[in-house]
């Protein structure tokens, strides 16, 4: 099953020769519009000479018409010089020159021209422009350009004015309804203080662009593009943006508080930012900005084509780039819980991919990269070589650039971009991985098995991008279902597994978790974890080759979700893994004969993430969720918050026991006079809200954090996120509010548990605790509780009961138990006795029903054990 | 900058500011002469403010705006006549540049407002056949046998399943029981290699070109796995007739006329200049000289040609 050699190398040459020649004929007729839609790939991200950064990289030969050729399988010239050639043709793409300083490095460097008389422009001349110190000199200076105010003299209407109608007319020469779809677009480069916040903006149709686009010299505020999309969208100029590389934002993609102005963010700001941002690149030839090991410490896939870098800072300038606030699926977990507390989510984005290259044609394979940015990185020399362009770009951690996938009735401009705003698209990270993604509440788990599970999905339920439909009436106890399906790219690797990732919020915390759906081959999920072990790596090291023979052509599904809760707010979306291949440095070190640089993995997953499903509970529904305890609350509660010295003599020095309220969870924290801390006792499978960093295993290791008490707060960063604590008293009790969780006190100093050596110990403990029972209490109560555990696991040993039945019986064996404990403790014991029963069997309940309506092991069984063990 | 000179761009140029000064000439009948200080708005020029404003924000100006906008113009305009006064214009680089530009769009469109004849087009199509070529479409029926349900059998699968379909019609009953549900269609109409290509890789979409019609054939192997497949419509390859196409004739047409219009045009403007160019310094190589500045920079040991597996 090897393949990839040379042979099949000429042979796609050959048939893409075909594609090329029906390009002239273009009036075939267009094919029916299918109803099921099709998956359509293309790229969205792509500059050509024409972006002054690309021309100073020494492309200056190639333009956009050269691009959308290039897309349909023609052979062009890279910069360098050599013939560059697509793997596999696209079906669309977006030339995405930069909008700003169009055509000025060209102009400064032509002798006597009025611009290279500019003393702004001096910085922009190249002594020689085949010298790589000038060039990056430049291309330093062109990114200060960016993040500074506007220079008025290099926006002459002479340079910048016919270059965009130009743009467009080409776009329109290369459009070919059902064959090739090119549109007009065009990069908004807002690169504020070395921080990325770039947007690709699509226009629907071309015959309707503005005389010139909006650019960051109109602005860098971000909100002020969106005002001009919404200006340009009520004159019927409809238009959308996709931003891209969060990675490189140093932390403003996706900001909570507040916006670039500095202004609080609202409804108003969510609603203009989900109304025009309806697309991220997920992933492009500058890393992934899906998520961080740090933000996803459970996520072993997470560490995939990292790039952490601020674009175009100055080699002796001290700045790193945050971690926090770069990452899309952090926003998505951000957004919901702004949802539910602030009632607006700014983050409901779809998923898109593109690569970002500078060359007007990209690689999209391992084994065919040739860099992207012109002489910069054009060579395997200056590739291995880790060549700085601009100061931070390190060349090695570049790779082939991602896909936009489309799922469209047609290959038409209308067709695509109207698929791109429902966000019924997904990214790719290179190959074409075909991924479906439905949700609904009645998919049969047979579903995808039939031949037309696609129609029948459709009519169902909602496909990705799109909202869950309402629960049922009279839905209790259900829980959504889910039906996925993923082909691999013929000509690249087969599969290794369908991940659903889940994020869920409640009282302003927010969760993640991976559920591994559909795998390729025989194995088992691991018992503990539920999570399937990794699949057998083929790649040889010594060859850089690997084989198909492990991995599946097709992976599909149907899911319920196994820990639905009704009462919360949730997304899902799909990550699809390939099986390991060689990561481009790899090959290209056997190519040289040059060792591979050792900053990079030497293999890597190829992958496909669908746009999320979200699910917004009734208000009804959310009526049933606990309502948690809000600062608010407690000051209305008399709740005193401590002062920088009551804080020192609580902390200082001190270890206590913290419990979440929201998850239930317990876990020590010591601070040490000296100011290091260390958060102890956390396991692999507690849940952990947003934005701990990797708490498990720096307790299990030891290493600590460097805390302060700061403007009485106490502060424990995370990466360099000042997270912190504001502790209340109420009572004897302390309890604290961390700065991220919008305006909840989910945390609570608790005494140091007794150590459970059974379940009933730990239960009696928790009770004990909760409800401050005296010993003869403690004494009457214990009989009782035993009495209740052997019901229980008789009843989770009962296969002879429905769900609905063993429901009921839960019940009725929690109403007797509650009947017998009534007598025993106070009316106070007996309050909060309910609240905590209420929560917990709420829980149960829920657990069992969702349970009961979907097939899969993974890791529930072992949490609902643990339910019915703490009965 | 002695590269520079080289370049046969700034030739060009150099040729394009000759011909500047020509148009300019013509137009206001004298050159770098006092400026005008009359500066004369009419409604149309302003109302193109207003129709450029409303473009660009969807709205009508305001007042001020518009107050700023004929600001700017008349701004405009004064400097460059000023700076015309002055002989800015002169040896400047975008300017001319620009003005060659100009020249350049002009030779192409008169070529465009041309209407070619139809006959015209007929002989032109007849000469350049190649351009409009179509490849072939093929109908076919395929059976799958999934690696992922069959492993290392897939193959010797397939096989066995061709023996029994061995003179078999396309809608054979026993086709169907022997082979896997396959996840794209199990019937194609009327594709052209390109798509399939896309569709199950390359090398399937090369050996199914070869398939003859009519019978159950394989096994083919697809990035999927293996097939066997039945082909059952070949519409060769072909160039259509010219009626069929005459549209598309008339763009390409339109293309080439323009190249050659713009390629005559400066070939006859050309040959009336002498171009005088200093002597190649001793010390020079080919690779920094005039001859080797056009030749295509090799790809050499820096060209990424792929890491073939």
């Amino acid at each position: 099953m090897m393949h990839g050699d040379g042979a099949m190398r000429f042979l796609q040459r050959t048939v893409t020769l075909f594609a090329v020649g029906l390009s002239l004929a273009a009036t075939a007729a267009l094919a029916e519009p299918n109803p099921e839609r099709d998956a359509y790939f293309g790229e969205t991200h792509i500059h050509t000479s024409w972006s002054v950064d690309a021309w100073v990289m020494g492309n200056r030969i190639t333009g956009p018409d050269d691009a959308l050729k290039y897309a349909q399988g023609a052979t062009i010239k890279h910069p360098l010089g050599f013939d560059i050639k697509i793997d596999t043709p696209l079906d669309f793409m977006g030339v995405t020159d930069h909008s700003e300083y169009v055509g000025v490095t060209r102009e400064a460097n032509t002798p006597g021209s009025a611009v290279s008389k500019l003393p702004e422009a001096q910085p922009l001349i190249m002594q020689d422009p085949n010298s790589p110190a000038d060039q990056n000199k430049v291309f330093s200076y062109l990114l200060s350009l960016t993040s500074k105010p506007p220079i008025k003299a290099f926006m002459s209407p002479q340079v910048a004015g016919t270059v965009w109608k130009d743009n467009v007319r080409i776009a329109d020469e290369e459009n070919k309804p059902g064959k090739f779809t090119a549109f007009c677009s065009y990069e908004y480069t807002s690169q504020y203080n070395n921080r990325n916040l770039h947007r690709n903006v699509f226009f629907r149709d071309c015959a309707k662009v503005p005389e010139m686009p909006y650019s960051s010299l109109d602005s860098w505020h971000p909100e002020d593009l969106w005002k001009w999309m919404d200006t340009q969208r009520k004159a019927g100029n409809e238009l959308l943006a996709i931003s891209h590389n969060a990675n490189v934002s140093d932390g403003w993609m996706y900001p909570t508080d507040v916006d670039s102005f500095g202004r609080p963010i609202d409804a108003a700001w969510a609603a203009s930012r989900d109304r025009n941002e309806r697309l991220v690149e997920i992933k492009q030839g500058k890393g992934q900005s899906e998520t961080h090991p740090l933000l996803s410490p459970t996520d072993e896939f997470a560490g995939y084509e990292l790039y952490e870098a601020l674009l175009g800072l100055p080699a002796d300038v001290g700045r790193i780039d945050r971690i926090t606030g770069s990452y899309g699926r952090q926003a998505l977990k951000d957004g919901i819980a702004m949802q539910d507390v602030r009632g607006y989510n700014p983050y409901r984005f779809g998923m898109a991919g593109g690569s970002d290259s500078h060359n007007t044609g990209s690689p999209y394979r391992q084994d065919n990269f040739f860099g992207l940015h012109g002489d910069a990185d054009g060579s395997v020399d200056r590739r291995f070589a880790g060549v700085l362009i601009g100061g931070t770009m390190d060349v090695r951690l570049e790779n082939p650039g991602g896909l936009t996938g489309v799922w469209a009735e047609e290959n038409t401009r209308a067709s695509l971009w109207d698929a791109m705003y429902r966000k019924e698209t997904f990214g790719v990270s290179g190959p074409h991985i075909k991924v479906r993604f439905f949700g609904g509440w009645s998919y049969g788990k047979d579903l995808v098995d039939a031949g037309d599970w696609v129609k029948q999905a459709y009519a169902g339920g909602v496909p990705m991008g799109a909202d869950l439909p309402p629960m049922p009436a009279g839905g209790k106890g259900m829980a959504p279902t889910f039906a996925l399906w993923a082909v691999k790219d013929p000509t690249s690797a087969n599969l290794d597994r369908i991940q659903v990732i889940k994020g869920w919020t409640q009282n302003g915390q927010s969760f993640e978790k991976i559920f591994d759906v559909a795998w390729a081959g025989d194995r088992k999920p691991e018992k503990w974890s539920g999570r399937v072990p990794a699949v057998q790596s083929t790649v040889d090291l010594e060859t850089a080759t690997y084989t198909n023979s492990v991995g599946a052509t097709e992976l599909k599904a149907v899911w319920a979700d196994p820990e639905f809760d009704p009462s919360l707010h949730a997304f899902y979306y799909v990550r699809v893994l390939e099986i390991p291949t060689p990561r481009w440095t790899l090959i290209q070190s056997v190519k040289s004969g040059l060792p591979p640089p050792d900053t990079v993995p030497l293999t890597g997953q190829e992958r496909a993430w669908s746009s999320p499903i979200w699910y917004t509970p009734s208000a009804e529904a959310r009526r049933a969720a606990p309502a948690g305890t809000t600062v608010a609350d407690l000051q209305k509660k008399g709740a005193k918050a401590l002062t920088g010295a009551q804080l020192k003599a609580l902390v200082v020095g001190k270890a206590f026991w913290l419990r979440n309220d929201v998850t239930g969870e317990q876990f020590s924290q010591s601070f040490t006079e000296a100011g290091q801390m260390n958060v102890f006792r956390v396991g692999r499978n507690d849940v952990m809200p947003s934005a701990f960093g990797n708490v498990e295993r720096s307790g299990y290791q030891g290493t600590t954090t460097a805390y302060g008490i700061e403007g009485g707060k106490l502060v424990v960063p995370v990466a360099q996120e000042p997270y912190s604590f504001t502790f209340y008293k109420l009572g004897d009790t302390y309890y604290a509010a961390r700065s991220n969780e919008f305006g909840f006190a989910n945390y609570e100093i608790i005494p140091a548990p007794r150590f459970a050596v059974n379940p009933l110990d730990e239960m009696m403990n928790r009770f004990s605790t909760e409800l401050a029972l005296t010993e003869p209490q403690r004494q009457q109560i214990l009989p009782i509780l035993k009495q209740e555990i052997a019901q229980l696991q008789a009843l989770k040993k009962d296969t002879s009961l429905g769900a609905v039945a063993k429901v009921e019986k839960l019940r009725a064996i929690g109403v007797s138990f509650d009947e017998k404990l009534k007598p025993l403790v106070s009316p106070d014991q007996l309050q909060k006795f309910e609240a905590l029963r209420e929560q917990l069997r709420r829980r149960m309940i829920d657990e069992m029903a969702a349970k009961a309506g979907q097939k899969v092991e993974s890791g529930v069984s072992a949490a609902v054990a643990d339910v019915h063990n703490a009965f | 900058m002695k590269r520079l000179l080289h370049e046969p761009l700034v030739h060009f140029l150099l040729i394009g500011v000759v011909l500047f000064g020509a148009y300019g000439l013509t137009r206001d009948g004298s050159s770098a002469s006092a400026p005008s200080h009359e500066i004369r708005l009419s409604v149309d020029e302003i109302a193109q403010l207003v129709v450029l404003f409303r473009s660009q924000w969807r709205r009508e100006p305001t007042a001020d705006e518009l107050q700023r906008m004929v600001e700017t113009k008349v701004q405009a305009e004064i400097l460059y006549r000023e700076a015309l006064a002055m002989g800015l214009d002169k040896d400047d680089e975008i300017v001319k540049r620009r003005m060659a530009q100009k020249m350049q769009f002009l030779s192409e469109d008169v070529t465009a407002a041309r209407e070619p004849a139809s006959t015209e087009l007929e002989a032109w199509f007849e000469q350049h056949r190649d351009l409009f070529a179509q490849p072939p479409r093929l109908s076919f029926r395929h059976l799958y046998f999934s690696p992922d349900r069959r492993g290392d059998r897939a193959r010797a699968d397939a096989t066995q399943a061709l023996a029994k379909l061995a003179g078999q019609p396309e809608d054979s009953a026993i086709a169907g029981t022997l082979a896997d549900p396959f996840m794209f269609q199990d019937y194609y109409r009327d594709r052209a290699p390109d798509f399939l290509g896309k569709e199950f890789g390359p090398p399937f979409a090369l050996a199914v070109v070869k398939l003859a019609p009519g019978s159950w054939q394989g096994p083919v192997e697809s990035g999927f796995g293996w097939h066997l497949v039945f082909v059952d419509t070949v519409v060769p390859g072909r160039v259509p007739p010219f009626a069929e196409i005459e549209p598309d004739v008339k763009l390409a047409w339109l293309g080439e006329q323009k190249k050659v219009a713009w390629d005559t045009a400066y070939r006859d403007l050309r040959a009336r200049y002498t171009v005088l160019l200093p002597a190649p310094p001793d010390d020079v190589t080919p690779a920094a000289g005039i001859p080797a500045a056009d030749a295509p920079v090799a790809a050499g040991a820096n060209a990424a040609d792929g890491g073939a597996r």
